[in-house]
């Protein structure tokens, strides 16, 4: 939008030929990149127009005749549809409401420590699980949590006298599994974009406060939280707009006939009814129908965000 | 580097505070490390001591044998290979489209380049969704090709938003100096943008290489038995859809499974874990320097 203060006069007046002739070989390197991003980014952009035609087989992924709204007035009447959506949501708010917060308060935590060392290795730790494969994390926890022999079925066994519990496959443990194994494995991650903020923070305004006698916790309370708090307002613009869009894959890892009750989300329902069912104009309705949404999402909250604090991601 | 103040007095406060935080933190490595020792102590341990519920942070029995029946299975060998050749070709792929999107991207004067990085990030915020790039990949004749894992992810957004920032955090002069003495664009690139860049080359790198190491679904929807990753084999036997092996020898059937289970974890994993220490500053690089902001 401000595109015209940022070039260069000269360039801006140069005539496009000789600023093609001059620059045509970093012309020449974006060629095949953007083909590439063109066909794998932008083609399947517009092959969601599959949502308005009907598809028929070995009739080309767009379709053959238009439809209109029907699929989607199809998935508005579907009750699998909204109980996919309630899960959706409910998972994500959940999502949010624990994993949001807690990467906060551990860089302020982390930030507090004196000992570098020790500094160092949490840090260093805590942010390996993020590189983790979801396959080997659900596949630990499962072993962790197996009714016969895992880890935490004996504790309970042996402290409490509990019966195993089968909490991968019980659906009232579904939602606290997903969201701890979140939690898990992005803390430490998330953490170092708060410290990295943290960071940043100009010591004479703790030495200020530290004049004026304030204690640590009226420090962070004061200072170091008001400080990080733009930070703070763009990784919340991000979150909310992802809030339809959970780890998909360790929803599918963590789906069983049991708990699908609960771990049908949107995405697991696109993905059974286009490609397990091969209703492909249905579920390409649907996905488009939550992409949208988390357009507007992240439209919505980032106007939001920069009425009210001036903070915006673009 | 801290920012906490020196002078401050010692108070009951600040103990509490600090004991809290250490708590917390003693919490965290344990919370990090605890599950892979469990699963290095299942892997390494006897059949019988684990169905006796013997087995928590030490192998009891202490043996190699499920290590040793992994490495029999065909299938495990194929898919590890499989995986090794994914994550190397994978990463090149990557690197090479990604550098040459990224340098001209980080040349503000070049016309077209503020529409471009539009692009991009629009990119990063709605996508085509999995059923149109279901249809695209077959449509492409990919399904059933091993390219179907490596081209559709050759570019990701974030990756080449860290090279383009981190090319323009690079001095200006070098490549002024450079177009005096003769040097065009790809000169420049080739021998002196690209080894002056090797942190963000390196970083960037890492990223890709971990995703295609850990990639399973695409593998799922796009390749047959014999091309699946390890990943996606490790799924299989997790879920019941493939079986852990035989159980010739070695008694109860569900037990060897754990301990072959948490040994295909371990082999899976570990080369992520043993490069981790070394790599990490790499790593943690990456997130600072590729701010959404372009």
């Amino acid at each position: 939008m401000t595109a015209r203060k940022t070039a260069p006069a000269i360039d801006s007046r140069q005539p496009l030929g000789r600023h093609l002739r001059r620059y045509w070989q970093l012309y020449a390197m974006l060629l095949v990149p953007v083909v590439y991003f063109i066909l794998f980014k932008y083609v399947p952009m517009f092959g969601n127009i599959l949502a308005f035609r009907r598809y028929r087989p070995a009739m080309g992924p767009y379709g053959t005749d238009w439809v209109g709204f029907r699929y989607f007035q199809k998935f508005m009447s579907d009750a699998s549809f909204w109980s996919a959506f309630r899960n959706t949501l409910t998972l994500s708010l959940l999502n949010l409401a624990v994993n949001f917060p807690i990467p906060i308060v551990f860089a302020i935590m982390l930030n507090e420590l004196k000992a570098i060392r020790f500094k160092k290795l949490v840090q260093t730790v805590s942010y390996m699980p993020r590189f983790i494969s979801t396959v080997v994390v659900i596949a630990i926890i499962s072993e962790l949590l197996s009714p016969s022999s895992g880890l935490l079925n004996r504790f309970l066994q042996d402290v409490f006298n509990l019966p195993p519990i089968y909490f991968m496959n019980e659906p009232q443990y579904f939602r606290l599994l997903y969201v701890l194994t979140d939690t898990w494995q992005y803390t430490g991650w998330t953490a170092i974009i708060y410290l990295a903020a943290i960071t940043g923070i100009s010591n004479d305004l703790f030495e200020a406060a530290t004049i004026d006698g304030a204690t640590r916790l009226q420090q962070i309370r004061y200072v170091t939280i008001p400080s990080i708090l733009p930070t703070i307002m763009v990784m919340f613009i991000l979150n909310v707009g992802r809030l339809l869009s959970l780890g998909f894959e360790k929803v599918l890892l963590m789906y069983t006939p049991s708990n699908s009750g609960v771990s049908d989300i949107i995405d697991t329902l696109v993905y059974r009814t286009g490609l397990a069912n091969q209703n492909y104009s249905y579920a390409t309705a649907i996905g488009l129908f939550s992409g949208v949404i988390g357009v507007v999402l992240v439209a919505g909250s980032n106007f939001f965000s920069r009425k009210t604090t001036g903070e915006s991601i673009y | 580097m801290t920012t906490t103040v020196s002078r401050r007095r010692p108070g009951a406060g600040n103990l509490l505070l600090d004991a809290l935080i250490y708590l917390v933190m003693i919490f965290t490595l344990l919370a990090c490390l605890v599950p892979f020792i469990y699963m290095l102590a299942l892997s390494l341990s006897d059949a019988k001591s684990i169905v006796n519920g013997r087995v928590s942070f030490w192998p009891v029995g202490f043996n190699l044998g499920s290590y040793e029946q992994i490495v029999t299975y065909p299938n495990f060998f194929r898919a590890y290979g499989n995986t090794l050749f994914y994550t190397v070709a994978g990463t090149a792929i990557s690197l090479t489209l990604t550098t040459l999107f990224a340098y001209p991207l980080s040349k503000s004067f070049l016309r077209g380049q503020k529409f471009f990085m539009k692009l991009v990030v629009f990119s990063m915020f709605f996508s085509g969704g999995l059923i149109p790039n279901y249809l695209l990949i077959s449509n492409l004749g990919l399904t059933g090709r091993v390219w179907a894992m490596l081209i559709p992810f050759a570019i990701n957004q974030f990756n080449l938003i860290i090279l383009v920032n981190f090319f323009r955090s690079l001095p200006g002069e070098i490549e002024e100096a450079a177009l005096i003495d003769g040097l065009n664009y790809i000169g420049i690139l080739t021998r002196i943008v690209l080894p002056l860049s090797t942190a963000g080359l390196a970083t960037v790198a890492l990223y890709t290489a971990v995703f295609f190491w850990n990639d399973w679904f695409n593998g799922l929807i796009y390749l047959n038995t014999s091309q699946f990753p390890v990943m996606l084999f490790l799924r299989n036997i997790v879920n019941g859809t493939s079986m852990v092996g035989d159980a010739a020898g070695f008694g109860d059937k569900s037990t060897i499974a754990i301990s072959i289970k948490s040994a295909v974890i371990i082999t899976s994993t570990l080369p992520i874990i043993i490069l981790y220490p070394f790599l990490q500053k790499y790593f943690v690089k990456g997130l600072t320097v590729g701010s959404v902001k372009g």
